[in-house]
């Protein structure tokens, strides 16, 4: 597990696929611009340099308008984004129910810290306002699966289960 | 049209419907403090110094005037206590963040901010957000506000030096706590924000008085923004003073010439 410099590199684009999503889908129109930026995400796991280059040429919208809306908004990520995502709700409810103490452990266990990625771009902790559940706390949502009344064991399962990968 | 009939500080007054607020004030004299507002640009309600206490109907209220559009008949105060504790509030906030700003030291002194109430944060910039909204409006689209919430700041696009910046200067030019610099250095003009380099530009050459000048810029976008298609072919190796020179030498040569 070598430390790569993760902010440098960029996966292949696809410029075909990105043309696709823009022409096909939503039929080049300004108006669908955040949605565009939603299915590149998709794609990427987070939006891409290049390929948010290639958006704002081919659509005539300044780069720094796409990088406002990209930084403005919580869902995009300009950083790269592991394959498996841990988001863990520290909401009041959330929190009251031991929260904390299960970032705590996911920090013990990963070294990751909130928002951060590990080097071999394998887990992203992320750790999200409130997931509107409060009556299901602690909410841990693992890959878009909302788990309610998450315990202890089920996070370090799907840690161990990630680490053996 | 309609008019409305505004009492502005206990004085009545007339407005046109969807007019701001500010501008009704400043037709009629009166002064409000802001620090984002210009009237060439869209008011954005950052800097919520122009607060000011309005009356429609039977309740009152705190709205920003610059952006706040009166579409029936109300009474204004501009200057109430209520207002002044608010800006006074206000003012402290913005001189914890950039504490050298002049313009904000005058305000200070006008509503008795006291300045050791809040922590320094010395960012030297108040995110009023001038700079990205003229840019969008007279530059090359380079700065924007990055980011939300209190992690908001004036950025380029990546953070990285921007090849779009046309060095206008305007941005430098409207903030209001002088947060941007400029510089020629030799062939180049650097515009720097928060410390980092937003933007380097070349500089053209004179070729008679052997000097820098203005930036080189594309003229092909400047000319499709005035709706023209073709570039006009002017002297761009002068300097606007050695241009003057010529231009005058030129008329006098002429003047000889006829008589």
């Amino acid at each position: 597990m070598a430390a790569i410099e993760v902010k440098y590199q960029e996966p292949e684009i696809d410029f075909t696929l990105i043309d696709r999503i823009i022409r096909d889908d939503y039929g080049g129109n300004k108006e669908n611009l955040i949605m565009m930026m939603q299915a590149i995400q998709k794609q990427y796991r987070y939006l891409p340099y290049s390929a948010l280059k290639y958006l704002s040429d081919y659509m005539g919208i300044p780069f720094t308008k796409i990088y406002e809306i990209a930084t403005f908004y919580a869902s995009f990520s300009i950083e790269p984004k592991g394959k498996h995502i841990l988001s863990v709700c520290t909401g009041t409810a959330c929190h009251l129910k031991g929260s904390g103490e299960m970032i705590k452990y996911i920090k013990e266990k990963t070294g990751l810290e909130p928002g951060k990625t590990t080097p071999d771009m394998k887990l992203t902790l992320e750790c999200v306002n409130c997931v509107g559940a409060c009556g299901l706390a602690p909410v841990v949502i693992i890959n878009e699966k909302y788990n309610p009344e998450a315990e202890l064991s089920l996070v370090s399962e799907f840690i161990e289960q990630v680490k053996a990968e | 049209m309609k008019t409305l009939k505004i009492i502005l500080n206990g004085k009545e007054t007339t407005a046109k419907p969807d007019q701001t607020i500010l501008e009704v004030a400043t037709e009629n004299g009166v002064f409000i403090p802001t620090l984002c507002h210009s009237n060439a640009l869209e008011p954005a309600a950052m800097c919520r110094l122009c607060m000011v206490e309005l009356t429609e109907g039977k309740r009152s209220k705190f709205v920003t005037s610059c952006n706040y559009p009166l579409r029936q008949d109300a009474e204004v105060k501009t200057d109430t206590e209520a207002i002044r504790r608010g800006r006074k509030m206000i003012i402290e906030l913005l001189m914890a963040r950039c504490p050298d700003s002049d313009e904000l030291k005058r305000l200070a002194g006008e509503y008795g901010a006291n300045l050791s109430r809040f922590e320094p944060l010395n960012d030297d910039c108040v995110v009023c957000g001038l700079c990205a909204r003229v840019c969008e409006k007279v530059g090359g689209k380079t700065l924007t506000l990055s980011g939300r919430g209190v992690h908001i700041k004036v950025d380029t696009a990546f953070g990285e030096a921007s090849p779009y910046c046309i060095g206008c200067g305007a941005c430098v030019q409207i903030c209001p706590v002088n947060a941007i610099e400029i510089e020629d250095i030799e062939d180049e003009r650097v515009i720097t924000i928060h410390g980092k380099e937003a933007a380097r530009i070349k500089l053209n050459h004179c070729e008679t008085c052997n000097q820098y000048y203005g930036p080189v810029i594309d003229l092909t976008k400047v000319m499709e923004r005035l709706g023209e298609k073709t570039i006009p072919p002017p002297n761009l190796n002068l300097c606007p003073a050695c241009a003057r020179q010529k231009l005058g030498k030129r008329i006098a040569d002429r003047y000889y010439d006829v008589y």
